[in-house]
């Protein structure tokens, strides 16, 4: 984050009435023609821009125009009155440069606003292969190309600097020839006639001294709104030689939820009819940044009632469902939790004698008690290991059966073990040597065809949470990265070797480079460079990856661990503070950074241990809400106020028809106990488990496994022979219990136990009862009973 | 409100960016429940359409299909030859010989065109309308099946509306429109011997009656809020538990997917391979009612290697038989137009040859079939460049094909449904009807 220091100019006592307005300096300083400044007027909270009176003083030095855009006109000092509601403040103006000031400038002037219009947009000139010939630079990020372009190419014909206005260029954009784009500039606007003066100046090219933009900056950049409310923002820019600017008006704007608050072209934000959060961007010149725009579900609240903090993690969330209006759904009781919990965190649901234990236990802090013997089970690493097998594509795609299952092992091994999560990263990114003593290696293996790219962009998404891809062949349209850093990041993967035998053959760091990826910017081989940060210089010895992986266990590294804990809590919450899990960027931002900041620090104070994160958030009271929605938070989609249900993963759902019928998989290939989650790898025949969407590990993103359902999936549930088979195995759950003679009302209870981890209820009781009752064959009905239960929605999620 | 560009406009997409801006925000907070059913409603015709969508993975070669160039150079006309039709002026493929004699019930799009070159992105482009910014094998956009389930409904309530054949597809998916509207798929052959789909016949010891016993049961005991998930999938998966008991009790889908109750002669008619059957069973399937069928017309249409011998040895004496036998047995049976029989895949081929006398991925132009729908048959619309490479006249965006297709089931293409993020998203955010086709 950077801070600019704002004079804030403030009329009046009187909070209510007050206006405020923001300047960096007491006075508004325009150094040239082509400079302009946003004047936001508040009253109070009240954003009142719009509807305040604009006058300057001197018009012959600043104009004013209604929405408080300032401009100027010629040299010398001006005042702005700023009128509302009868309480005047006046802003000092001083304009210099305007006769005797800099030239105008292709890239500060003319490629922000081929930007502003949507000329270099993706579906327009600025896709790779151009519009009808004439082809910009993805949203302007290169000023020279597309100096080139409107100027060079094509003859020379698109400018005419005798007759600016007979311009192709000029023609075309205002519609007085035929233009697929259409109308973009309307004739006689500002706009327009800054592209005149440009053509008619002789089209100078990008001058050698002018300051580049570092970053930029919106204001306010957040604020809390009612529905309805608007409010004008103004994007500052700042440049390499500290220089600041006003460029709201050759900013473009997007809000990332239309319904929440939409953003027009002057960056004025009116906030709709949801309550949410969005994030509005203002895009200059490759710079993005964000404000933020909370329209609270009901009015701030002082306090919480009935929810008590028992974490920090509670204390956070509580901060900012008091902002939002937001109250949570109550704590849910132990049965739910104990189910809850050994569904998230081991992949399966708790035993009959589990569930006993633990609604016997008087210990108050039994919750936190049960996270930790679920820890410390084999159950854990068991689930997570084929969590990571699915985001590090641990599949047998590469056609190494062997491979895979030792790899799957060696990733079970280190979660066991809680080794520290730098640690398994380091044993994945710098992987080398044979298989059997470096399972890891599958990792490159599997993505082998493309090595550099699959490797730097998995390393990139997967373990920084940045995605990087984009970067590839473009500027990244919605964050800083450029090409730059993505051939940066490849830079330390360009040495890896491999020998010419085994299935994986061994993977080695080589003293010289060994792929013919070129960095299309310098055409030379990719050179390492980290992610914001310098390059890096290696000696024939040295491994890059292990820089690389030193780099992200860094304290101070922003990505690593915010990436680890953001993919715990998507894990056990059933969504990201940021979504995707893995997609962390400025204009996608956390729905609750302090949150996000604390998980990342204590991640970090503790030495990456990764227990440590799922037990601070498991023990949360906010991870133990429950599921239901109520009044005060049915809107709530960000802000975690519930449990987020969701249907159980293709495995663990599978496992769980298995555990409660009484059957087992059968998998070939692994031991005749092997459960779905213990499967090393994707290719193990099922068709269950395809009807799931159990990920084809092609990816490593989670987003690969989805939960949407299908009629398939019913028919499978509900008519199939697959499961009549498993309700009613002759060594089955059912059959042994009938066998023992057990009354029906204790098969009942039996049943419902073992699923839901609760007793029924004495209604659900009485209509299971009667429909055994009913029946000439008990064995049928309870059958019956049987398949509702599998077939329940209550069964199939967790929630 | 709408601004068209004059009919003069150089491409089919008479609609600027402008007046996109303006559809999308008259759109935006549109899809209340009753302004859904209020489009669903204003659906014209009243007449139960369907469509059944043959798609060529990998992007089947327009210039050895139906574009051909004789007078190119060798190294791009390749070595096949241009036939007559039954239409006077119209020629197509030698190796198409079958649809050569029922030109006249076929509509060929020549100017068809886009940008992207990647299997994944440009079969996402022609299935869903969008072109995404991602390679990725799953839905970003609903898949154009999806969006006619959402907008129509199966055209008989114990059908499903949208099915794949013979296996669901990849790109099939429905995205933001929820689980509801993914596709149905038997996941068998109907080229198979006891071709049955999984899970639609009552499992051996179950009866009807046993099946609604529990039904009741599971509808006095399974209630859990239907609103504890942010996904909908609850509320998805009991619209499909109320699809899969019709279907299961209702022998009318279990007789729909019973591919023996067809005469031999006709299954030969067709072809007796999968793709063939599946174009069979397809028939049976709009005519009980199924809305959307998209059949995967097989692998190999990615000719990167030997172009010529995989079409004429395999590719396109299978397509011809199967789509030229549907589409005269929708004739015979008078309901040519009820139902669109479109032919298509992600992108044309390169139509320089390469040195291993294959082509290559060709975006640039592409050939899209049409028959039936009440669309205007007999015609060829759009041309190319000498070598094909590019329309000359008539370009047509995926918004524009797929428009054509939307318009004959009277879905408003303009209508917007929003996405994960409440994002209006238009079920075309490009392109208008095909005037040529639509009359």
């Amino acid at each position: 984050m950077f801070v600019m220091s704002f004079f804030s100019f403030v009329g009046h006592a009187a909070a209510q009435d007050s206006i405020t307005i923001l300047s960096p300096g007491k006075t508004i300083e325009l150094k040239d023609a082509f400079a302009g400044w946003q004047i936001i007027a508040n009253a109070g909270q009240a954003d009142v821009t719009r509807v305040a009176n604009y006058k300057s003083t001197n018009p012959k030095v600043a104009r004013v125009d209604e929405k408080g855009f300032v401009e100027p006109v010629g040299d010398g000092q001006a005042t702005i009155h700023v009128t509302h509601h009868g309480k005047i403040l006046d802003v000092p103006v001083e304009v210099s440069g305007v006769s005797n000031g800099r030239p105008i400038d292709f890239r500060t002037e003319i490629v922000p606003l081929l930007s502003k219009l949507g000329c270099n947009a993706g579906g327009c000139h600025g896709k790779a292969s151009g519009q009808n010939g004439f082809k910009l630079s993805l949203f302007g990020f290169d000023a020279d190309f597309d100096f080139e372009s409107i100027v060079n190419e094509g003859r020379g014909r698109r400018v005419f600097p005798a007759n600016p206005e007979m311009s192709l260029f000029i023609q075309k954009a205002s519609g007085q020839m035929p233009h697929g784009g259409g109308k973009r500039l309307v004739p006689n606007s500002n706009d327009y006639q800054i592209v005149k003066r440009w053509i008619a100046a002789g089209t100078p090219p990008v001058a050698k001294n002018v300051p580049i933009v570092k970053r930029i900056q919106m204001i306010p950049n957040d604020r809390i709104y009612k529905h309805g409310d608007t409010q004008q923002v103004a994007v500052v820019a700042e440049y390499t030689d500290g220089s600041f600017r006003d460029v709201t008006r050759q900013s473009e704007f997007a809000s990332n939820l239309d319904v929440i608050a939409v953003a027009d072209a002057t960056g004025f934000i009116k906030a709709g009819k949801l309550s949410g959060e969005a994030a509005v961007m203002g895009r200059h010149m490759g710079h993005v940044a964000v404000t933020r725009v909370l329209v609270p579900h009901g009015e701030a609240l002082k306090e919480i009632p009935g929810f008590k903090p028992t974490s920090q993690i509670d204390l956070l969330a509580i901060a900012k469902w008091k902002k939002l209006g937001l109250q949570p759904t109550p704590v849910c009781d132990d049965a739910t939790f104990i189910r809850r919990l050994s569904v998230d965190l081991c992949g399966r649901l708790p035993t009959l004698e589990e569930i006993t234990a633990f609604a016997k236990d008087t210990d108050t802090n039994k919750r936190a008690k049960l996270v930790d013997t679920l820890l410390d089970s084999s159950d854990y690493p068991a689930y997570f290991a084929m969590k990571w097998g699915s985001i590090l594509r641990n599949s047998s795609h590469a056609g190494s059966d062997r491979a895979s299952y030792a790899f799957h092992n060696w990733i079970r091994d280190m979660i066991a073990r809680n080794r520290p999560y730098d640690e398994f990263v380091r044993g994945v990114v710098a992987a080398s040597g044979e298989w059997q003593d470096a399972p890891a290696i599958n990792w490159y293996w599997q993505s082998r065809d493309d090595q550099l790219h699959q490797v730097s962009a998995d390393t990139s998404q997967v373990f920084l949470g940045v995605r990087l891809q984009c970067a590839r062949c473009h500027h990244h349209p919605y964050e800083r990265w450029g090409q730059g850093d993505y051939y940066g990041l490849t830079g330390f993967f360009t040495r890896l070797g491999k020998k010419s035998f085994g299935e994986p053959p061994p993977y080695f760091s080589s003293a010289s480079v060994t792929s013919s990826e070129k960095n299309p910017l310098t055409g030379k081989s990719p050179e390492p460079k980290f992610l914001d940060g310098p390059e890096m210089k290696f000696s024939a010895e040295e491994d890059p990856r292990h820089a690389l992986v030193d780099w992200m266990a860094k304290p101070d590294n922003p990505f690593f661990s915010k990436a680890l804990v953001n993919r715990m809590w998507g894990h056990f919450l059933g969504r990201g503070l940021f979504q995707e899990v893995d997609d962390q960027r400025e204009t996608n931002p956390p729905s609750n950074p302090e949150l996000l900041d604390y998980l990342a620090k204590e991640f970090v104070s503790h030495k990456f241990d990764v227990k440590h994160i799922i037990r601070l958030i498991t023990t949360s009271s906010v991870y133990q809400l429950g599921s239901e929605p109520t009044a005060y938070n049915k809107n709530d989609h960000q802000n975690f106020a519930r449990y987020y249900a969701r249907r159980m993963p293709a495995e663990v759902f599978l496992d769980a028809v298995n555990q409660v019928t009484g059957n087992k998989s059968g998998f070939s290939g692994i031991s005749a106990n092997g459960r779905a989650i213990d499967l090393p790898h994707e290719n193990f025949g099922s068709y269950f488990l395809d009807t799931f969407d159990r990920p084809k590990r092609v990816t490593g993103c989670e987003c690969e496994r989805s939960t949407g359902a299908t009629l398939a999936q019913v028919l499978l549930l509900a008519n199939s022979d697959e499961m009549e088979g498993k309700i009613n195995a002759t060594q089955g759950r059912l059959a042994k219990l009938i066998k023992q003679n057990l009354p029906a009302p204790e098969v009942i209870d039996n049943l419902y136990q073992v699923s839901f981890s609760r007793l029924p209820t004495a209604k659900e009781k009485a209509r299971s009862l009667d429909h055994v009752n009913k029946s000439d064959n008990k064995q049928q009905a309870l059958e019956d009973l049987l398949w509702v239960i599998l077939n329940s929605k209550e069964f199939m999620f967790n929630h | 409100m709408l601004e068209f560009v004059g009919k003069g406009s150089a491409t089919c997409d008479g609609v600027n960016r402008r007046s996109f801006l303006k559809v999308g925000s008259l759109a935006l907070g549109g899809l209340t429940l009753p302004q859904l059913l209020k489009a669903q409603a204003a659906s014209k015709p009243a007449k139960k359409r369907s469509v059944i969508l043959i798609w060529q993975a990998g992007g089947p070669s327009h210039i050895d299909m139906y574009d051909l160039k004789p007078n190119a150079p060798s190294e791009i006309r390749g070595e096949f030859k241009p036939i007559a039709t039954n239409v006077p002026g119209i020629q197509i493929g030698e190796h198409l010989p079958l649809q050569s004699k029922i030109m006249d019930k076929l509509s060929i799009l020549r100017s068809a065109c886009h940008t992207n070159a990647g299997h994944g992105m440009g079969a996402q482009w022609m299935l869903t309308g969008y072109q995404p910014t991602i390679e990725v094998n799953d839905n970003i956009f609903p898949s154009l099946g999806s969006v006619v389930a959402k907008m129509k409904g199966a055209n008989d309530p114990s059908m499903p509306p949208y099915v794949n054949l013979p296996k669901l597809l990849n790109l099939g998916k429905a995205a933001y429109l929820g689980a509801s509207y993914n596709p149905f798929a038997p996941d068998n052959d109907p080229n198979m011997e006891g071709f049955k789909v999984r899970n639609l016949s009552l499992p051996a010891k179950i009866n009807v009656d046993r099946l609604s016993r529990r039904r009741d049961l599971l509808n006095d005991l399974d209630n859990i809020r239907r609103d504890i998930d942010t996904k909908g999938d609850l509320v998805g998966l009991d619209s499909f538990y109320k699809d899969a008991m019709e279907m299961v009790t209702n022998t009318k889908a279990q007789d729909a997917f019973d591919m023996q109750r067809e005469s031999v002669v006709l299954r030969d008619t067709y072809g007796r391979n999968d793709l063939g059957q599946s174009c069979l069973l397809a028939r049976r399937l709009v005519e009980a009612g199924v809305t959307f069928i998209t059949i995967q017309a097989g692998g190999g249409w990615d000719t990167h290697g030997d172009n010529f011998k995989g079409l004429k040895n395999n590719l396109l004496p299978k397509y011809d038989r199967a789509l030229t036998a549907l589409v005269e047995d929708l004739h015979d049976r008078g309901m040519s137009d009820d139902v669109l029989v479109m032919a298509m895949g992600e992108f044309g081929r390169t139509p320089k040859i390469n040195p291993g006398a294959g082509r290559d991925h060709w975006p640039g132009a592409m050939s899209v079939v049409y028959a039936g729908g009440g669309l205007k048959m007999g015609q060829v619309v759009g041309s190319t460049n000498a070598n094909a490479e590019y329309p000359t006249t008539k370009p047509a965006t995926p918004g524009c094909v797929l428009s054509t297709m939307y318009h004959c089931l009277g879905i408003d293409h303009h209508f917007a449904f929003h996405d994960q993020a409440q994002r209006p998203m238009p079920i075309l955010s490009e392109g208008e009807p095909i005037q040529e086709l639509i009359g």
